[in-house]
């Protein structure tokens, strides 16, 4: 007797899961090198909120923070680590296999008229 | 509760997926310009040629082909300051664009190699082109066929830039693109006229044939891919939500 596979949701990351952090990974993973108050505005978050989330994907090493300066003004500027396309990959595979596994389980109940999954 | 997680892991790799088409549409939205700027290069090389379009009885192809093509040009020099030129100021050109773009929407391309790219293979050629060889190629390059030093042509520098534009751009278009500038340059530049078709390609037994293309025709085929993916980026980046 084999075990069972891990259900997808076990390789759901903490740091990486939590909303706005998915969000700027993905918009980090098509930009080379974003500016901060454009991811900002992207996301429509606040300078202290969008703060505190690139801390901790900093800290994970996710995520490369570059300051310097535009003529005078103090610019902020953002890039994605190796690790954190790695990690925004793993995330995005689990949460497809998430979706893959529960609509297989979910099929005969489908056929049968009953659904439970609320219109997405 | 599974049913409403994969609700919203589904609603969640949506939303990623619109992220994602918005923010490539805005890193990649300045491509199209230096794709548009080496597609005209190309095409404004073909000013080079004596006869870019028409027939002419003899044709001298010079080695190295500073023109680009093994075929009659107007003057040596000014192919060469062309392209020595060209290639230098369509890369400033682009510099600046570049720039311009990170400063407007915050977004920064990774031009530099790009940049370092279209240099490095123009100052590579000059310095082989430099090397002293025994005997000296100023003779024609015929009759024995294919001659790898006719590979020498400035029209590396534009595929090269093209190849790396879409590495940089994340655009297998535009590598598709240079990739098909290095394979006609590969051909064109290895034969001797302009066009020469192996026999056992054309089912014609050993005697090679000859397409009666011009120079400007074959500067045109190489274009057009690039202006088609600049056209493709350039409709992209107007796009509604772009």
């Amino acid at each position: 007797m084999t075990d069972p596979p891990p259900h997808p949701a076990t390789a759901l990351d903490d740091v990486v899961h939590q909303r706005v952090r998915l969000g700027i990974l993905t918009v980090l993973s098509e930009i080379p090198e974003c500016r901060f108050a454009t991811l900002r505005d992207e996301l429509g978050l606040t300078d202290g909120n969008l703060n505190r989330h690139l801390r901790i994907l900093e800290d994970a090493g996710l995520l490369q923070v570059t300051k310097g300066y535009e003529g005078r003004r103090p610019c902020t500027w953002l890039k994605l680590t190796r690790a954190g396309r790695a990690a925004l990959r793993a995330e995005v595979s689990a949460l497809e296999q998430l979706v893959a596994r529960i609509h297989a389980a979910t099929a005969p109940d489908r056929r049968d008229g009953v659904t439970g999954c609320g219109a997405g | 509760m599974e049913p409403d997680r994969t609700t919203e892991a589904e609603r969640t790799l949506a939303q990623l997926d619109r992220l994602r088409d918005r923010s490539a549409r805005r890193a990649r939205g300045g491509a199209w310009l230096p794709a548009l700027g080496i597609a005209v290069l190309l095409l404004a090389s073909s000013a080079l040629y004596q006869a870019p379009f028409g027939q002419l009885y003899a044709i001298e192809g010079e080695h190295p082909y500073w023109a680009g093509l093994p075929d009659q040009q107007r003057s040596p020099v000014a192919s060469y300051l062309f392209w020595f030129l060209g290639v230098p100021l369509l890369l400033a050109g682009s510099a600046w664009w570049y720039r311009r773009r990170a400063r407007r929407l915050g977004v920064r391309t990774p031009w530099p190699a790009f940049a370092a790219t279209g240099l490095g293979v123009l100052l590579l050629l000059a310095v082989i082109a430099a090397v002293p060889t025994s005997p000296p190629p100023d003779t024609l390059v015929l009759i024995e066929g294919p001659f790898w030093p006719g590979l020498l042509t400035p029209l590396l520098a534009p595929a090269a830039m093209a190849v790396a534009l879409g590495w940089v751009e994340r655009s297998r278009g535009l590598v598709v693109a240079g990739v098909w500038i290095v394979a006609l340059s590969a051909w064109l530049c290895t034969v001797f006229p302009l066009g020469t078709v192996p026999g056992w390609l054309i089912g014609g037994g050993p005697a090679p044939g000859q397409l009666a293309w011009r120079p400007g025709h074959y500067l045109v085929l190489m274009a057009l891919p690039l202006l088609a993916v600049a056209a493709a980026r350039l409709v992209s980046t107007r796009r509604p939500g772009a």
